[in-house]
């Protein structure tokens, strides 16, 4: 048998497995469920290499797996973060309800993802894509919060996004005669120009509901911050970047071959940069931790979508590069509020403080991924930044490159505003119990935080698949040479050379924490933080001085008018449009045979009093 | 002269160089600010006798080791910002990391500090450090849009985003990029006067509404570190300005008036102006300067 069935049956059949092993104890469920996670991506990575490909037939409908260089990329954000997020999960659902359910559609949802990558025709793409939005669906309303407002909104704007896609598929076989994605990027150009601008608009509409694009974002912070935070941090690091793998194959095949293309990716690329900046304007506003990462998500991948619009080589790098760093840090994040929530039973700012003695490894795997997120050099974010501002600047995109600017400074101010709330600040006796997290949840945290340092200094590491994936995608072969040494180069020749950087931080930085302990650190005695200057008045013990309310107001303030309009209530004016309408029809319709009969009888009046001037 | 040692050399007297020079110009300030209210001041050399206090005290207690490493994280941004800006202009004297930065690394670092700093001030647990930082990083939201704008438009101006070639670009052409392009220069001067927080934007630091905010809780070697990393940091932004725009300097007495005439406009803008409050100054900075930023944009694309 083939291996990718394999992969395949092990994952249904494990997911099937796993979920009924409930009443054969909590241990044996959770080895089989990592079992099922590690086995197929072991077995991936041995046997499947990039070229693979096979043809089948299911009920008389050709279909084509396969796998390129592309798709592998995009194969170590899923089974990457999955393998690290699977074994968070086995901690994070102890004692928790419906663990069976969760397993089945965690496990689902990986799979579903693999299978979009491997899809070479359409018709499994699909039937994938709808197995990934119902897995997470159901993992969106797993916890019973909410139903009616989230799942309902995720659920509709899913469904838009499947519709879209459905349509174009079914133009597409009606149009090619085939559904395999190869024949339609061979076939495209002979498409009337009608068809040349509806396929890629439907097909990007469908990305870009998963992509969380302005204005299809809506359903975004909701579901991921309802989701439990285990499946969230695959489900912001890994489903969102279906999104932008679909989006990467529409811009690099179909729209690069239509004059119409440099449209398309203007105005992506300008909605992208909207998405960032408000993205990032509402993460400042949220009090729950999980809100402001959801809506921070929304923004970061605003500036992935605007390196993949723009296109140039440069450009699709940086937002590639910046599409696995997301799935890093953005994962240890979620990871870090869920072992926060599951420690203390919230994730709010305004509850919650003081946390970084009591868990002083979730401290350090978040430091480093907000370190990573806003894009501070030596870590990792900052590659991505980089690259994509002098994308944009060589590329002449310069309005744009400062709406990118603008985001990604004011996302310092979440970024703060997430380490100080929960970690730092007053140290509250509320909070004194607290301990850190299980090992089994730390270590997953820490280790995907230290990815961001190594890829922050040896960047050359991820850049090599993605050089593989993009030649796929037709790309040339450039500055293959310097990723090894480390150097980024833009299109103009200017570089900045990351190792000697990276000494230098650390030399400076250990040089100073040495000089300033120069007496000896332990000879200095620590104090609690009640013992400080407020002008000469001493705090007691039970006043709390914690400063959490109303954060960042000033800056608020400032952008109020920016914020003052909000999508969100347009599809709410929408909704109640048409929840009227459908009122309306349902007079009509009143379900009454009675109502029906004066129906008939008043047509067939209506009928002979105007039978002469109808029928002459 | 490729020696480690060599580059350690380097770092070292640009070092010496950027805290001297950068505490002299605070104790001027000081004196200057005094003059114009009517005060005798301290003397210039006020800053050096503060400095040597701070450093020869030890310290009693701590609040954790964040706040241990604060001080630090504002070292590294300074140090690193010295070292990626070329302090003279014909590159003989102490290159340090000159060729292995550009702009938007430089832009990066500079945040670097303020932000690790914000982290140590946090673990202090004081509520001022921590009001002060949320104002801080609100304004440096505000002036970062002038001032990248203002680099963009020089950017795009002369297709490079690496310093030395701005500054190779003057020295070749004899024309300072004030004259060729100027409003740059006035959106990345009104930028400035955030970016030294003087009055009228002082407020991360109110001393008479904050207790100092940030700085609040931290005494002795930490103080002495934080003040000398910002006469350090004061330097090396003085110096970019320089090399941007003024043409770079030949050598250090060039450097010594042309820096001195660069930090005489927040000083002297401050000494007669109020304190504007967060959002007021945010707004500011996304008016005149932002406008200005923006002509400088477009006369970068079409002229």
């Amino acid at each position: 048998m083939e291996t990718i069935f394999l992969i395949f049956i092990l994952f249904l059949g494990g997911a099937i497995v796993t979920w009924m092993a409930g009443k054969l104890g909590n241990i044996v469920q959770d080895i089989l469920f990592l079992a099922t996670i590690l086995v197929p991506s072991y077995l991936f990575y041995t046997n499947v290499a990039t070229g693979y490909a096979i043809d089948f037939n299911v009920g008389g409908i050709e279909l084509s797996w396969g796998i390129n260089a592309f798709g592998w990329l995009f194969s170590l954000i899923v089974l990457g973060l999955g393998a690290f997020a699977a074994f968070y999960a086995v901690s994070f659902m102890k004692g928790k309800e419906r663990r069976g359910a969760f397993y089945l559609n965690f496990i689902l949802s990986i799979m579903a993802m693999l299978g979009i990558l491997m899809s070479q025709d359409l018709i499994s793409f699909f039937i994938f894509w709808e197995i990934m939005t119902w897995s997470s669906y159901i993992m969106v309303v797993y916890n019973g919060n909410d139903v009616q407002r989230i799942g309902i909104k995720y659920f509709v704007f899913s469904a838009i996004g499947a519709y879209a896609m459905l349509m174009a598929i079914v133009l597409i076989k009606s149009m090619t005669g085939s559904f395999m994605i190869e024949s339609l990027i061979s076939s495209y150009t002979s498409f009337s120009y009608d068809m040349q601008i509806l396929i890629p608009v439907l097909l990007l509409t469908g990305f870009g509901v998963k992509a969380a694009i302005m204005p299809l974002h809506v359903w975004a912070p909701g579901a991921y911050s309802n989701a439990p935070m285990a499946y969230t941090s695959i489900f912001s690091g890994s489903l969102s970047k279906m999104g932008i793998y679909g989006m990467v194959i529409v811009f690099t095949t179909m729209l690069s071959y239509v004059p119409e293309g440099v449209w398309f990716r203007g105005v992506v690329a300008w909605l992208g940069g909207f998405t960032a900046v408000f993205g990032t304007l509402w993460a400042i506003k949220q009090d729950d931790a999980k809100k402001l990462l959801a809506y921070s998500s929304v923004a970061q991948l605003g500036y992935i979508i605007v390196g993949v619009a723009i296109g140039t080589p440069l450009a699709m790098m940086a937002g590639l590069f910046l599409a696995v760093m997301h799935a890093i840090f953005k994962g240890t994040l979620f990871m870090v509020v869920g072992a926060i929530e599951r420690q203390t039973g919230t994730s709010n700012f305004t509850e919650v403080t003081g946390l970084i003695r009591k868990m002083p490894w979730t401290f350090v795997a978040a430091l480093m991924s907000i370190i990573a997120l806003a894009g501070i050099p030596p870590l990792g974010g900052f590659v991505g930044k980089w690259m994509l501002y002098e994308s944009l600047i060589t590329s002449d995109h310069y309005l744009l490159v400062i709406v990118i600017f603008f985001s990604s400074t004011a996302a310092f101010l979440y970024c703060y505003k997430f380490l100080f709330g929960f970690f730092l600040g007053q140290e509250e006796e509320e909070w004194a119990h607290v301990k850190e997290a299980p090992a089994l949840m730390v270590v997953p945290m820490v280790i995907l935080a230290g990815l961001t340092f190594l890829l922050g200094t040896y960047p050359g590491i991820i850049l090599k698949p993605i050089a593989n994936g993009m030649q796929t995608l037709g790309y040339g072969m450039t500055q293959g040479q310097l990723w090894d040494t480390s150097i980024i180069l833009n299109e103009w020749g200017n570089q900045v050379v990351l190792q000697p950087i990276l000494y230098a931080i650390l030399g400076i930085f250990v040089f100073f924490v040495i000089f300033v302990t120069i007496k000896g650190y332990k000879n200095t005695r620590y104090v609690t933080t009640k013992d400080i200057s407020s002008s000469g008045e001493v705090p007691l013990a039970h006043e709390n001085l914690t400063f959490s309310q109303g954060f960042f107001q000033p800056f608020l303030r400032a952008v109020e008018p920016a914020m003052r309009r909000q999508i969100d209530k347009y599809y709410t004016a929408i909704a109640n449009g048409l929840e009227s309408l459908f009122d309306f029809t349902r007079r009509i319709y009143t379900g009454n045979g009675q109502t029906y009969a004066i129906f008939v009888i008043v047509f067939v009046v209506i009928l002979l009093i105007f039978k002469n001037s109808i029928f002459g | 002269m490729d020696s480690i040692w060599f580059k350690l050399l380097g770092v070292v007297v640009s070092f010496i160089v950027a805290f001297t020079v950068g505490m002299t110009y605070m104790g001027l300030s000081r004196k200057i600010t005094a003059r114009v209210q009517n005060r005798k001041g301290p003397p210039f050399y006020q800053n050096f006798i503060d400095a040597m206090k701070l450093g020869s005290k030890t310290s009693a207690i701590h609040h954790g080791v964040m706040q241990h490493f604060g001080p630090a994280f504002l070292m590294v941004s300074s140090v690193m910002s010295l070292m990626i800006i070329p302090v003279l202009n014909n590159g003989m004297w102490f290159s340090n990391l000159n060729f292995h930065g550009d702009l938007i690394f430089l832009l990066y670092i500079m945040v670097f500090g303020p932000l690790g700093m914000a982290l140590g001030a946090g673990q202090t647990g004081n509520p001022n450090s921590a009001i002060g930082v949320t104002r801080g990083l609100s304004q440096m939201v505000g002036f970062e849009i002038p001032w990248v704008m203002a680099l963009v438009a020089l950017m795009i101006q002369y297709h490079t985003t690496s310093i030395v070639d701005l500054m190779n670009i003057q020295v070749e052409s004899g024309t300072w990029l004030i004259f060729s392009s100027p409003f740059a220069f006035i959106a990345a001067v009104l930028a400035m006067l955030g970016m030294f927080r003087y009055s009228p934007f002082d407020i991360v630091g109110a001393p008479t509404e904050l207790a100092s905010g940030p700085m609040s809780e931290n005494g002795g070697k930490y103080l002495f570190t934080m003040m000398s990393s910002a006469s350090v940091f004061a330097f090396a932004k003085l110096t970019l300005y320089v090399d941007l725009f003024l043409g770079g300097a030949s050598n250090l007495i060039e450097l010594l008036i042309k820096t001195f005439v660069i930090y005489m406009i927040p000083v002297l803008y401050g000494v007669v102006s109020p304190r504007y409050r967060t959002e007021q100054s945010i707004r500011y900075f996304w008016g005149w300067p932002t406008f200005f930023g923006l002509l400088a944009i477009l006369y970068a694309v079409f002229f």
